[in-house]
C-alpha cells in the first residue's frame, strides 16, 4: 500500500549520518541537477504537479515562477518546519531519520531559484531535531556538499543553509507570520497582497515552502516528473506522508500514493481500531478541517479534490482518528483550547472569538450550559470565517463548526442532561 | 497625472485614484464607516476588521482600508448583510470590554460607543463576570495613562510609536485575548510628541494624565485656532467651557488636521500650553501699581500718549495678530512714533526638532516682518535710551532685567504678568491670544485664523477695542 520516496530511508538505521544515507543515495539527484539549467528544473516541478504539503495544497511550481527574474536583491528560500498543527507529526521524520535529504532538496530548489541562503525555521520545541538538522548541515559544509560551491566545485553555486529555531508559536506556521518572525518581530501574518507574488523577507524575494515540499524535489530532479505523476490522481499525483493518531492499532506516518480510501488506511496501516472500538470521527488534516462522520469516513478518498468534495480537505494529511468513547464536546473544548492558547491577537474576530467559544465550551463542560450556547457558538464560527487576515479563524470555524453541526445531537444531550442533574 | 479611474459608491459614481485606498473615498463621501486601525496618518494595518464592504463581484466582504480602487468597482456600505457583518465584529470589540463608560474619560468621543450606538443595540451574549480582567491604570509615562480592559488593540499607538516618533516604546505583548499594549520593560514614554497617542486611540484606553477626570467631553465649547507654543502655528482645537460662576476656562488643545501646517499631530509641549493662558494672568488695570477702573487706566494712557508722541517707544511682540500689528503700525506712522518689534527672549534653539517645533517660540514674527516692523537690536537699543515713555504691548522682553526701564514712564498693555506688570506705571489687562479673533502667519508664511468663542468675564476688552478707547480719549 505504501509508496516510499520521501520516507525511502526512514527504516534505515542511523540514516541521519552523511556516510549511511549517501550509501543509499542521498544526493543521487544533484548531478543531474547540475546538467539542468534553473527553469528546466522549475518546469519538471511544474510539470510534476508537486503541491505544498503544509496544508494548502497549491502548486510548487507555480509559487516558484512568482520570483523575479535578474533581480538584484539577494533572494530567500525559507523552509517552513513550524509543524504544530495538531495531528500532524511527518516533516519531524524528514529531519530526524533523513536530514540530508531535505539538503538534497533545499539544493535543488535554491539551484532553481537562484537562492544562496536557505532558512529552515523550525519550531522551538523541536530542540533535538534543530540540532540534528545542524549537524547533518556542518557534516554537508565539511564534506564540500554546500558552502562555496556545491559538490566539492561540480557546481559554481555559493549555498548557505541556516537552522532558526521558532519560539513556540503555532501561527508562525502561517508563512507571513514565520517571516515576520525569522525577521525579529512578532509573529503576526501579514495582509494578503493584491495580486500573486512571491514573499518578502526583509524586502526581498523570498519562497516558503514546506519541508516535505523541498523534500519531494529530488526525486522529481533525479528521476523526472512523470516518475512522480504515475502515482496518486491526474489532479493530486504524486505521494505524501499521512500521519495517523488515535485509537488505532498502529499508529504512525505512512507515505502514501494520493487516491487511496481513508479507510482501507486507517483499517491496513492503521491496523484498526484498537480494543475493538468502533470509529467515530475522523478530523482529516491536522485539526484545521472540518470533522468527518464514520459514514463521511468510508466515503473519503485521499487526494484534494476528493476530500473538498466532501466538504473536507485534506491539509496536512495528519489524521485524528476518534472513537465512540470520545465526548464529542470535550474534543471541541480540547481543540478549542489549542486555538484560543494559540491566537496571535492582531485581527479582532479571531482573538476575541477564540476566546469567546472557549468560555461557552468551558460553561457547557462545567454543567451550566443552556441549549442557545450552541447557536451561539455557531454565530461566532459565522464571524470567524472568512473575516479576518489568515486562515486560522476558518479554520478555527471550519473544525468547531463542523463539530457542532455534525454532532449538535450529542451537545444537546450533554447540556440536557446536565440540566436535569442540576435540576435533580 | 495618476491614472483615474471610475467607482461606484452606494449607487454613486466617484471618480477615484486608480490604486487608491478605498475607505479614503468613503470618507470623502462622508460615509462613516466604522473603523479603529486605520488612520490616513499611520495608514493600513487591516487587524480592526471593521470597516468591512461589500464589493460586487467579490465572494466575501472585504476591509476597505486594504482594497485598492479599480475601474468599474461597485461598493456597497450599507445593506443588512453587511451591516450585520459588522455587528457581529463590534459584537466581538465588545465582548472584553469593561464598558465602564461612566467612568471613562473617552465617553462622549469614543468610537465603540459610537458604533454600537449607530447599529449595536444588543445585549452581551457573554456574562459580565466571564470578561477577561487586565490592569485598569498602567503609567505609560510622565503624560499618558493606560486602560488595558478598554483597548480594542488596533494598535494604532504602536504604529505610532513606530513610525513617527521612531521611539518604539511602546509592544503588544501575551496573546489571543490576553493581549494588552505596554511599554517594552524599563521604557516609559519618552517622546515629545507621545501624547497624540491619546487623540489617536479610537477608544478610553489610554488618556492624558493631565485632561482624565477633568471634564465631560459633551460639556466642552471648541474653537479652532493655533497653538503660539512656537513658530510653527500648528493648527489646534480648543476646547473650553465656562462654568456657572467661574470663568470661562480652557480644558484642552487637541491637534487639527492641517496638511499646510501640522498634518495630523502637535508636539507636547504646545499641546499643555493651554495652561499659559489660564495662568498668570493680569486681572486688573493699575496706575503706580493701585487699582483703578478700566476707564481710568485707558483715560490715563491716552492723555499720556497724545502729549509725548515723540518721547514714546511702541514695543510690540510677534505674540501680536496681523491685525493688531497693522494698527499699530499705522497709529506709529501717522504719528510719528517709534516702532519695534525687538523680542529675542521667544528664540530657543533646544526647542526646536526635525518634527514640528521650531526655534522661535512665537506665532507671529513671520507676519510682523511681513509688515516691516523693525526687530534690530541696535535700533531698539538706540531707541531705548533716547525715549522717556516705553509703551509695551504683550511684550516680555523686560521680564528678567527690569532694571533696563528705571526712569522711564511704563505703560504695559498685557495680558500677563511676566510682561514686568510691576515695574509698569500704568497697567491695562487685554485680552489673551485665544481669547480675541486674529489671524497669524507661521515661519511657513501660512496664514491661519482664530475666530473665538472663549467668553472671559475679565479683562475687559481686545487689544483692538481698548486701543480705540484710547485713542478716542487722546
Amino acid at each position: 500500500m505504501e509508496t516510499k520516496i520521501v520516507s525511502k530511508r526512514f527504516h534505515i538505521p542511523e540514516s541521519y549520518k552523511l556516510e549511511v544515507a549517501k550509501k543509499h543515495g542521498v544526493y543521487g539527484s544533484l548531478e543531474k541537477l547540475f546538467t539542468m539549467t534553473p527553469d528546466e528544473v522549475i518546469t519538471a516541478v511544474e510539470k510534476s504537479n508537486l503541491r505544498g504539503k503544509g496544508g494548502g495544497g497549491a502548486s510548487c511550481g507555480q509559487k516558484w515562477r512568482y520570483m523575479p527574474l535578474d533581480d538584484p536583491r539577494p533572494a530567500y528560500l525559507i523552509v517552513n518546519a513550524d509543524e504544530s498543527e495538531p495531528g500532524t507529526f511527518k516533516d519531524r521524520e524528514v529531519m530526524d531519520r533523513d536530514p540530508h535529504l531535505l539538503i538534497e532538496g533545499i539544493i535543488c530548489s535554491a539551484y532553481a531559484m537562484n537562492i544562496h541562503t536557505a532558512y529552515i525555521y523550525i519550531r522551538g520545541e523541536y530542540k533535538w531535531i534543530a540540532d540534528r538538522l545542524n549537524v547533518a548541515i556542518d557534516e554537508a559544509y565539511e564534506a564540500g556538499i554546500i558552502g562555496e560551491t556545491l559538490m566539492n566545485g561540480a557546481c559554481d553555486f555559493k549555498l548557505d543553509i541556516v537552522v532558526h529555531r521558532g519560539a513556540g508559536a503555532y501561527i508562525c506556521g502561517e508563512k507571513s507570520a514565520l517571516i515576520e518572525s525569522l525577521e525579529g518581530k512578532r509573529g503576526h501574518p501579514r495582509l494578503k497582497p493584491h495580486q500573486k507574488e512571491c514573499e518578502w523577507y526583509f524586502g526581498n524575494p523570498a519562497t516558503v515552502n514546506n519541508v516535505e515540499t523541498i523534500a519531494s524535489v529530488p526525486h522529481i530532479v533525479e528521476h523526472g516528473y512523470e516518475a512522480y505523476t504515475q502515482y496518486g490522481t491526474k489532479k493530486s499525483p504524486g505521494t505524501m506522508l499521512f500521519a495517523l493518531s488515535g485509537p488505532v492499532k498502529t499508529p504512525g506516518v505512512y507515505e502514501l500514493a494520493f487516491g487511496h480510501k481513508m479507510i482501507d488506511v486507517i483499517n491496513t496501516l492503521g491496523g484498526g481500531m484498537k480494543e475493538g472500538k468502533k470509529l467515530k470521527a475522523v478530523i482529516p488534516g491536522g485539526v484545521s478541517c472540518p470533522i468527518l462522520t464514520k459514514d463521511e469516513v468510508e466515503k473519503a478518498v485521499l487526494d484534494y479534490e476528493s476530500m473538498w468534495d466532501i466538504g473536507s480537505t485534506l491539509g496536512t494529511g495528519g489524521m485524528v482518528i476518534i472513537d465512540e468513547d470520545a465526548c464529542m464536546v470535550e474534543v471541541a473544548k480540547n481543540i478549542i483550547e489549542f486555538y484560543h492558547h494559540e491566537s496571535c491577537g492582531q485581527c479582532t474576530p479571531c482573538r476575541e472569538g477564540t476566546g469567546w467559544i472557549d468560555k461557552i465550551l468551558h460553561k457547557v463542560i462545567n454543567q451550566q450550559g443552556s441549549i442557545d450556547d450552541i447557536q451561539n457558538i455557531s454565530d461566532v464560527c459565522g464571524t470567524l470565517n472568512g473575516k479576518t487576515i489568515c486562515v486560522f479563524a476558518p479554520a478555527v470555524a471550519d473544525i468547531i463548526g463542523s463539530i457542532v453541526v455534525k454532532f449538535r445531537d450529542e451537545f444537546e444531550t450533554y447540556i440536557l442532561k446536565n440540566q436535569g442533574a442540576e435540576n435533580e | 497625472m495618476s491614472d483615474m479611474v471610475n467607482i461606484v459608491i452606494d449607487g454613486k459614481e466617484v471618480e477615484a485614484v486608480k490604486g487608491a485606498v478605498l475607505i479614503d473615498y468613503l470618507f470623502k463621501e462622508e460615509i462613516d464607516i466604522p473603523h479603529f486601525c486605520y488612520h490616513p496618518a499611520l495608514g493600513t494595518d487591516g487587524n480592526c476588521r471593521m470597516c468591512m464592504v461589500e464589493i460586487e463581484g467579490s465572494k466575501r466582504p472585504q476591509i476597505s482600508c486594504d482594497t485598492p480602487v479599480k475601474e468599474g468597482m461597485v461598493v456597497r456600505t450599507k445593506g443588512e448583510n453587511i451591516e450585520q457583518v459588522r455587528r457581529d465584529i463590534l459584537e466581538l470589540e465588545l465582548i472584553n470590554h469593561p464598558v465602564d463608560c461612566p467612568t471613562c474619560d473617552q465617553a462622549g468621543e469614543c468610537k465603540l460607543q459610537d458604533y454600537y450606538m449607530a447599529g449595536g443595540f444588543y445585549e452581551s451574549r457573554l456574562e459580565a463576570e466571564s470578561k477577561n480582567r487586565a490592569k485598569k491604570a498602567v503609567d505609560l509615562g510622565k503624560s499618558v495613562m493606560l486602560d488595558q480592559e478598554r483597548c480594542v488593540l488596533c494598535t494604532r499607538c504602536t504604529r505610532f510609536t513606530d513610525e513617527i516618533t521612531h521611539t518604539n516604546e511602546l509592544g503588544i505583548f501575551s496573546r489571543a485575548d490576553h493581549s494588552v499594549i505596554t511599554t517594552f520593560p524599563g521604557k516609559e514614554l519618552e517622546s515629545d510628541y507621545s501624547m497624540n497617542i491619546v487623540d489617536l486611540c479610537p477608544v478610553g484606553a489610554l488618556t492624558s494624565k493631565d485632561f482624565r477626570f477633568n471634564q465631560r467631553v459633551w460639556f466642552l465649547e471648541s474653537f479652532e485656532a493655533i497653538c503660539s507654543g512656537c513658530s510653527k502655528g500648528c493648527s489646534i482645537h480648543v476646547d473650553h467651557k465656562k462654568e456657572k460662576y467661574k470663568d470661562d476656562q480652557i480644558f484642552r488643545f487637541k491637534p487639527r488636521e492641517n496638511h499646510e501646517v501640522n498634518g495630523y499631530f502637535i508636539c507636547d509641549e504646545g499641546r499643555l500650553s493651554y495652561k499659559d493662558e489660564n495662568e498668570n494672568r493680569i486681572s486688573d488695570a493699575l496706575i503706580n501699581q493701585k487699582v483703578v477702573s478700566t476707564k481710568e487706566a485707558i483715560q490715563n494712557i491716552g492723555n499720556l500718549l497724545a502729549s509725548n508722541q515723540e518721547d514714546t517707544l511702541l514695543l510690540v511682540s510677534p505674540f501680536l495678530s496681523n491685525e493688531e500689528l497693522a494698527m499699530f503700525k499705522a497709529y506709529a506712522n501717522d504719528n510719528g512714533i517709534s516702532l519695534s518689534g525687538y523680542a529675542p527672549q521667544y528664540h530657543d534653539e533646544s526647542f526646536a526638532d526635525e518634527m514640528l517645533r521650531t526655534a522661535d517660540r512665537s506665532p507671529n514674527r513671520a507676519g510682523m516682518n511681513a509688515l516691516g516692523i523693525n526687530e534690530e537690536e541696535k535700533d531698539f537699543n538706540e531707541l531705548l535710551a533716547q525715549k522717556k515713555i516705553v509703551l509695551i504691548v504683550e511684550n516680555t522682553y523686560f521680564e528678567d532685567k527690569p532694571e533696563l526701564l528705571d526712569g522711564k514712564e511704563v505703560i504695559l498693555l498685557g495680558s500677563k504678568e511676566t510682561c514686568v506688570a510691576s515695574h509698569a506705571n500704568i497697567v491695562l489687562p487685554i485680552a489673551s491670544f485665544l481669547e480675541k479673533d486674529g489671524s497669524y502667519t507661521n515661519i511657513d508664511g501660512v496664514t491661519q485664523h482664530i475666530k473665538t468663542t472663549m467668553r472671559k468675564n475679565a479683562p475687559a476688552g481686545t487689544l483692538l477695542s481698548l486701543w480705540k478707547e484710547i485713542r478716542e480719549e487722546a
